[in-house]
């Protein structure tokens, strides 16, 4: 078929016409090759600049279409739905942008108008090589994967499960309930963690659209959003199931620094020296000592030293909820011993938010110290433990204690990295699930489909892992709606068979895990669904097999061209 | 069997209101849309962005602040499922989850939202000069304008408070001078009745009122800023283009950032401010390198596991941390002099060029007309109440009401998306 090119000059009101001479432009545009209509317009972003397109391209049964008007970012999207209107495949289209590249940027009309003409002569030659790419559409599963059976884990399943959305979650424990289980209180509240799990199982046993597998393993997640494939180990059964799902929840929780590491603290090698959690079990009904706070000896401590920040330093970052659940600590030890001495040992109090500080301001009326130390130490004093502290400004002192808690550092779960290298999912530099965005995409993984939640994603308190998990759940609703197709990116990168050496360089530098490895023939693959047409991959390639979809070399080739002319 | 499915139909369809439209607004509003949701997005100024568009760049990656909304705001705009209600405030709320009747006061911009290109060529005839409320009054504004390079919807507002013409004199200066037809004096004000599903609370913050503190010579003293102010003077689309400067138009050699104001007031604390002031000293440095900076903070809150490098980056580019109380800021000489009082109760005295104040974050300004028209309780702060503090900050005591962001408590941008998406999780998994 015989190529017949529009091209279309807005005026933007002044903002082009009063800089770039657009009569000049006009005859300079109009004698190139089969170009069939060339037209100035005051305003084509408006409805009736937009009418006038369309029916202009009707009119002259166009073919291709070049506007030079701004930028892209601006009114690409309004002319490519022209295009469509019109029966234009809008991949056949080319923006020149002369407004923010050219009229706003060179102050002089002559120059203006000699770079306006390179632009549009630049976007007419490349628009000849366009493809007419066609959107693609994929079915998707609306089922949902999540890994970890504690609060986030559980919250999660609970908000995404529905008749029309089955949801499987998998816990490697023989039961569910995570760390809030063994919190016999839970702050501000002061209730107890193990009657909320208890409530929590409690629904979640009532809801028929979530399978819980407990002592089970994820062995393998393959696949996109969408349409992941997971393959689960069940312990019990000593069998695999298998399933798919559109997304997954990874809900894996957090475990303590291990104070051993640090030897000024005496842990595991003096008597009475407990890890928060370690203290959280002593606490339980259930636990060894019947929920009695009891030294070695059998008897109740008299003086209690709770020593923040263990482990900060090694890990270099603020754990956030240390602070607060010391706190909570204080009232646990106050309300079983009323007359039992506590200090506090800290660097600086860390209790954000509009409701903490009375909780604090009420905990210290309890007549708890509070001791700013640069350094401490526990050693053994023969009967008991002695804390050695020096102060900001270098004033030393001691204090012998009962007991000690130790309140370390939270990490990210042992898991984290199996997880990380099953879904080729990017870790930050402290071990923690990566976020998409730190700030603005706070519970969606580099890849698409796989959300983080809870600890797993960053220390956090009950309420924000809970939050975290219900803002997986908006982004999953939203994304995977049952019923409704997945639209792709046509704007893909392909790889030529013939020129991949399978040097994997492209694997390296794809953000989005869209690149697999095809051991047969030992080449790279592109993952349509996956890729997100970034161009990473064709700029690395070093033999020049990888190109992308209306990027491709030939294209900007001959964009150069005419612009370097 | 034909009424339930409809009625279930009708739910999963509610539509949704979302008042603000700072970053947790737009993000609740895309969010909802785009799993198919009809949001109308109330927002009380002419543009969207709210206190994030007024940031250069954000802790701890930098980022640029508009570089990065910036394609949220485009997107929410183009959004065939969002209609986008600006210079608009809801002055009734009447019904319950999945009926709520939400009434709109839409005032008039008296500029075509389709016919403006945002060209700007109508603000220089406007012979009005007002001081510019988004450079928290360091520059002037005229009676037609847009708040900062931006904002968006990139189409001026008229202030009929100042505008000639509405102030009755014969005045068409803007209107001759716009070759689109864009300007309309016409235009009335709108009252709009909504029926929605759920309502989405995302009105967050203002800073704690200066001018209610007397020892730091705010608004007295030349040189003595808020935290904002700062900001917008190290914003290069700011009133200074990014110059730091003293009122005498010399560069500052000193700087003294003081936390916590109003820390003490509020009874509680605001989160970010520790991590607002190092971005600011991070700035100061990066732009007057020889700048000499110290902070006066009492404990340092830099929660999570990101803001600790950030603390050390900025303590390795020499920037002094003194832990102690400021007593009182005053003039002395070309000087200010700021007394302070450190934990073992020694008393000293720093020369400093200025003053910067980082004050407590409050709920933004119309909480309690909204918390009353919605039946929220609010508390001693004034911050909307959650349902279930210790357990999810975005459920409210009315069921189909949500809070997100700062409107239920100080909090940063991440943790303000997060809430804007666990609103939306809430809200779609209501319906099914």
């Amino acid at each position: 078929m015989a190529k017949k090119i529009g091209i279309y000059v807005c005026e933007c009101g002044a903002n082009i016409a009063e800089k770039v001479d657009i009569d000049q432009v006009i005859t300079a545009v109009s004698p190139l090759k089969d170009v069939e209509v060339v037209e100035r317009h005051k305003l084509l972003c408006s409805e009736g600049g937009k009418e006038f397109l369309k029916q202009s391209i009707e009119e002259h049964g166009l073919t291709h279409l070049v506007v030079a008007a701004c930028s892209p970012k601006q009114h690409e999207v309004t002319f490519m739905s022209v295009c469509e209107q019109a029966g234009i495949n809008p991949q056949l289209f080319q923006l020149a942008n002369i407004r923010e590249q050219c009229a706003w940027v060179t102050p002089d009309g002559e120059e203006a108008t000699d770079k306006a003409i390179r632009q549009i002569r630049a976007a007419f030659s490349r628009v000849l090589y366009h493809k007419p790419l066609e959107s693609k559409e994929v079915e998707c599963n609306p089922d949902v994967l999540v890994i970890g059976g504690g609060i986030a884990g559980i919250r999660a399943s609970q908000a995404l499960a529905a008749p029309d959305r089955k949801v499987y979650l998998v816990e490697k424990a023989p039961s569910l309930g995570g760390k809030v289980r063994s919190f016999s209180k839970l702050f501000t509240n002061m209730e107890s963690g193990l009657t909320l799990m208890e409530q929590e199982l409690k629904s979640l046993q009532e809801n028929e659209n979530i399978e819980v597998l407990t002592e089970s393993k994820v062995e393998q997640i393959l696949g996109f959003l969408g349409n992941f494939e997971v393959k689960v180990r069940r312990k019990a059964e000593d069998k695999d199931l298998d399933f798919n799902v559109g997304a997954v929840v990874l809900a894996t929780g957090f475990e303590l620094f291990d104070p051993r590491g640090l030897p000024q603290y005496g842990y595991g090698k003096l008597d009475d020296i407990y890890t928060s959690l370690e203290f959280e079990e002593m606490n339980l009904p259930g636990g060894p000592t019947g929920g009695k706070i009891l030294l070695k000896n059998g008897k109740p401590p008299e003086s209690v030293a709770i020593i923040h920040c263990v482990g900060r330093e090694e890990k270099d970052y603020c754990s956030k909820v240390c602070c607060l659940y010391s706190l909570k600590f204080d009232r646990m030890l106050k309300s079983q011993i009323p007359q039992i001495k506590v200090s506090h040992f800290y660097s600086d109090l860390c209790i954000p938010g509009k409701a903490y500080q009375k909780f604090y301001e009420e905990t210290k009326e309890l007549g708890i110290e509070f001791v700013r130390s640069a350094k401490t130490e526990v050693t053994s004093n023969g009967e008991g433990t002695t804390i050695s502290y020096e102060t900001e400004a270098g004033s030393k002192g001691k204090l012998a204690v009962d007991m000690v808690i130790l309140i370390p550092a939270m990490e990210s779960s042992s898991d984290a990295r199996k997880f990380a290298e099953m879904l080729n999912l990017p870790q930050d530099e402290k071990g923690f699930f990566a976020e998409e965005h730190q700030l603005l995409s706070p519970v969606a993984s580099a890849v698409e489909g796989i959300f983080v939640v809870g600890c797993a994603q960053g220390p956090q308190s009950i309420s924000e892992s809970i939050v975290q998990a219900e803002a997986a759940t908006g982004k999953i609703l939203s994304a995977l709606v049952p019923g409704r197709k997945l639209e792709l990116e046509v704007r893909t990168s392909e790889i030529s068979e013939s020129f991949c050496t399978g040097c994997k360089t492209c694997i390296l530098v794809c953000p989005y895990g869209a690149i697999t490895f095809d051991e047969a023939k030992t080449i790279s693959v592109v993952n349509e669904v996956l890729c997100h047409g970034c161009g990473n991959c064709a700029a690395a390639c070093p033999s020049g097999a990888v190109s992308l979809k209306h990027f491709t070399f030939g294209q900007i080739y001959q964009e150069l061209k005419e612009v370097l002319r | 069997m034909n009424g339930e499915s409809e009625m279930n139909n009708r739910e999963k369809n509610d539509p949704v209101v979302v008042i603000g439209g700072g970053i947790a607004g737009i993000e609740a509003s895309l969010l909802l849309a785009n799993s198919g949701r009809k949001v109308y997005l109330v927002e009380k100024t002419s543009y969207i962005g709210g206190n994030v568009i007024k940031f250069e760049e954000v802790y701890p990656n930098m980022d640029c602040a508009t570089c990065m909304i910036a394609p949220k705001q485009q997107e929410l705009l183009a959004n065939e499922n969002i209609e986008l209600l600006t210079l608009s405030q809801v002055e009734s709320v009447s019904g319950s989850a999945g009926d709520f009747s939400v009434g709109i006061k839409k005032k008039a911009r008296y500029v075509d939202l389709e016919n403006c290109i945002g060209c700007g060529a109508c603000y220089e005839p406007c012979t009005v000069e007002v001081d510019n409320e988004f450079e928290e009054g360091l520059s002037k504004r005229k009676a037609i304008y847009i708040p900062c390079a931006g904002a968006l919807p990139n189409v001026p507002v008229i202030d009929t408070e100042n505008c000639l013409h509405f102030k009755g004199q014969i005045c068409q200066a803007c209107q001759e001078s716009c070759v689109f037809e864009a300007i309309d004096f016409s235009q009335q004000d709108e009252e709009l009745q909504l029926k929605v599903g759920a309502i989405v609370i995302a009105t967050g913050f203002k800073s704690f009122d200066l001018s209610e503190t007397t020892q730091y010579g705010y608004g007295k003293l030349g040189d003595v800023y808020s935290a904002m102010e700062a900001e917008r003077m190290c914003a290069s689309n700011g009133p200074t283009e990014g110059q730091i400067l003293l009122k005498n138009g010399k560069p500052p050699e000193s700087v003294a950032i003081i936390h916590c104001v109003g820390r003490e007031e509020k009874g509680y604390c605001s989160s970010v401010c520790c991590m607002a002031s190092l971005k600011l000293s991070h700035f100061f440095k990066k732009k007057l390198p020889e700048v000499k900076i110290t902070q006066f903070y009492s404990d340092l809150c830099i929660p999570g596991k990101a803001n600790q490098k950030f603390y050390e980056e900025v303590q390795e580019s020499g920037v002094d941390f003194i832990r102690a109380t400021v007593t009182e800021v005053s003039s002395s000489g070309e000087k200010l002099a700021l007394k302070y009082k450190t934990e073992d109760g020694q008393e000293s005295t720093l020369a400093v060029d200025m003053v910067i104040l980082n004050p407590a974050l409050e709920p933004g300004a119309d909480s309690s007309k909204l918390a009353e028209m919605l039946g929220i309780p609010r508390g001693k702060a004034g911050f909307f109440s959650e349902k279930e503090p210790d357990l999810t900050s975005v459920a409210t005591a009315q069921d189909g009401i949500f809070i997100a962001g700062c409107a239920q408590g100080p909090k940063d941008i991440a943790e303000t998306v997060a809430e804007a998406e666990a609103t939306v999780g809430r809200i779609l998994s209501l319906s099914k």
